[in-house]
């Protein structure tokens, strides 16, 4: 093991240190929280141009423009003339307009490259999703393969894996395992699956964990053909009336009332269920930054050779401590500012 | 008298100093932190699908690991990465790293030196209850010397690109004409053998996508997914999770771990207690205290409202 650079060390300290000068402004805005603010931004800043520069000024354009030869040259050119027009905005205002090119430019780029990605990934796709067959039916477990032609029988073996796969507490290794065990011997039910002798002892507890009629294994797979998921029509009719419902409310070219005005109102109501849980997500995000950095100050998401090094929680109390310190002193310096203050005023 | 007081103390609570919801989450951070309860984890379908996926690589493949991510998302993201790194060193799949974010690269290269390097499982590590035996054999697998990969030999670190969605696609086209056909290290890409003729994003088995936000899982399915049928997995912050589960009901994504808690479960997926798992603990309690703060606000805004109107009767 080796031993932290003295640099990782004090920025770990300075890690702490910063925390503590954040968590500072619940008590009221103060120099310690101002100190940590703007050293943020300034470093952020700071960095954010190192890395550009290094990154993309200088490989992409200086290197380029040194080492150029031939033709190609205008191409880096072009480069460097929008850039140069970004700062004209800036410097000139009879100018300014040339800035807008830059800006066009980019724009322009972007949109192209959403639009196509846009209407490949979320239109066509997020559209095929919705128009699923809504007639859902069970993976029968026990579907044979025995097309003549070889290629046949191979694509149907690597569609009944697939759709094994789909059901829960069945993995893709435990597909393969499930369509060789019904090939021996067609299970009688979902329980012989759990008896298989080739399933591991975890796989074993995976599927019997998943074991469940509405939503679990027993949902979505069965012993025999052509048998409904109730569950499984149940959500898509709900996934079906919901997104219309939803398109309702923005839809504003009727009135929305008496029908339309009921549908409307169900599809406010899918809507804050969406938003309901984001807002739950974010909240358990912004729990985990907070988390995040107990964990640090503790050492715990580190090994214990670094915690060691680091003393989080003693580095934590003399933060603490001259953050303390240093408020009772602010505060006294004002309140004699204060009591200072209409005197020197008035005297001006 | 009585009513005076009564309305008196809800008007305290309505002016109530927000102050202390934060004092009450802090004390409910840090107790469960240093007195776990020890409250089980339950792998979703989601998390699942991701291990599955991984689980089907198989020695010697390879695949592009993607860390779109700055240090503030470290708490969610780290733990799934150290999990299905961890899976990936077990079953001895070769990686190329690369990031689309630029506050990404001094945090990564230390992460690649202690992790990818190094073994981070630490010798002296218990082995977990119930362990079945076949990943007794993995975990020792990772903790001895063939868990530490060597660089442009087991893995390949390619650095940061700036362009954001114009990479992306721009890997999906050609990955080392967007990285000037080296690595970060100033490797030439077509001297490292596994690499020379992996040119599109397409030719890697698995695309493992770690991301903050943008640009990040929904730009690469975007730009690449839908156009190259890429096989994707991906780990996301909570606050995402919403935006991107329709792509995986859709099967652009093959699986996908939000947040910390789905760490926590792909912690146990793998077996490796981590941060994730003492995290998604302590996130329980955390939650407690909202909805408790969500009840306490919707009361004293009710009881209000009632008096209000009493009042406006009266």
């Amino acid at each position: 093991m080796t031993d932290l650079p003295m640099i990782d060390l004090l920025g770990f300290w300075l890690g702490i240190f910063l925390t503590f000068c954040i968590l500072s402004f619940l008590y009221k805005d103060n120099p310690f929280y101002k100190f940590a603010e703007h050293l943020f931004i300034g470093v952020s800043i700071s960095y954010v141009i190192t890395q550009q520069y290094y990154n993309v000024l200088r490989p992409k354009l200086v290197d380029r423009l040194a080492h150029a030869d031939h033709w190609f040259w205008t191409w880096d050119v072009f480069a460097l003339i929008l850039v140069v027009l970004m700062f004209v905005k800036v410097m000139s205002s009879r100018l300014g307009w040339l800035g807008r090119y830059p800006l066009a430019f980019v724009v322009a780029l972007y949109a192209g490259l959403q639009i196509n990605g846009v209407a490949q990934a979320d239109l066509g796709q997020q559209i095929q999703r919705a128009t699923k067959n809504m007639d859902l039916r069970k993976v029968n477990v026990n579907k044979m393969c025995k097309q003549s032609d070889d290629d046949e029988r191979k694509a149907c073996i690597e569609r009944q894996e697939k759709a094994l796969a789909g059901v829960p507490g069945i993995s893709s290794v435990v597909a393969v395992k499930v369509r060789k065990g019904a090939e021996q011997k067609p299970f009688g039910s979902l329980d012989d699956i759990a008896k298989l002798a080739t399933l591991s002892e975890a796989e074993r507890s995976t599927f019997s964990a998943a074991r469940g009629s509405v939503i679990g294994t027993d949902a979505k797979a069965a012993t025999t053909s052509g048998q409904r998921d109730w569950f499984g029509i149940f959500s898509q009719i709900l996934l079906f009336i919901g997104l219309l419902a939803s398109l309702v409310y923005f839809y504003f070219s009727v009135e929305h009332k008496g029908t339309i005005g009921k549908i409307s109102r169900f599809g406010v109501w899918v809507l804050m269920i969406g938003f309901g849980a984001s807002f739950g997500l974010t909240v358990q995000g912004r729990i985990a930054l907070a988390i995040g950095r107990v964990q640090d100050v503790a050492g715990t998401n580190m090994t214990k050779h670094q915690a060691d090094q680091i003393h989080g929680p003693v580095v934590a109390l003399v933060s603490v401590g001259i953050i303390i310190a240093g408020l009772v002193i602010w505060e006294l310096r004002e309140k004699r500012k204060r009591q200072a203050g209409p005197t020197s005023g008035g005297e001006k | 008298m009585a009513e005076a007081r009564k309305q008196d103390w809800i008007d305290k609570l309505h002016d109530f100093d927000r102050r202390w919801i934060f004092l009450a989450m802090g004390i409910a951070i840090i107790v469960p932190f240093f007195f776990p309860l020890g409250l089980p984890v339950q792998v979703s379908p989601m998390v699942r699908s991701v291990y599955d996926t991984v689980e089907e690589l198989h020695e010697g493949d390879v695949v592009f690991l993607s860390l779109d991510m700055d240090p503030a998302s470290v708490p969610e993201l780290q733990p799934f990465y150290k999990a299905v790194l961890l899976q990936l060193k077990q079953k001895r799949v070769k990686i190329a790293i690369a990031t689309t974010w630029y506050a990404a690269p001094p945090m990564l290269e230390r992460w690649i030196r202690e992790t990818v390097e190094a073994n981070f499982v630490p010798d002296d590590a218990p082995a977990e209850k119930g362990l079945p035996d076949r990943d007794h054999v993995k975990n020792k697998l990772a903790k001895s010397k063939e868990g530490r990969y060597v660089k442009n030999v087991d893995y390949v670190w390619l650095g940061f690109r700036e362009g954001k969605e114009a990479v992306i696609s721009g890997m999906g086209k050609d990955l080392h004409d967007t990285f000037d056909g080296r690595a970060a290290d100033g490797t030439k890409l077509s001297d490292i053998p596994w690499m020379k003729d992996r040119r599109q994003l397409k030719d890697f088995k698995l695309l493992i996508l770690v991301s903050a936000g943008f640009p990040g899982i929904k730009e690469y399915v975007q730009q690449v997914q839908a156009r190259y049928k890429l096989r994707m997995v991906g780990s996301c912050t909570a606050v995402s999770t919403t935006d991107l589960t329709p792509y995986y009901d859709s099967g652009q994504l093959l699986g996908l771990a939000g947040g910390m808690t789905a760490a926590a479960e792909y912690e146990k997926l793998v077996n490796h207690r981590g941060s994730g798992t003492q995290g998604a603990e302590v996130l329980n309690v955390g939650h407690i205290v909202v909805i408790l703060a969500i009840i306490f606000g919707n009361i004293i805004f009710f009881v209000g409202r009632a008096r209000e109107r009493k009042r406006r009767a009266a």
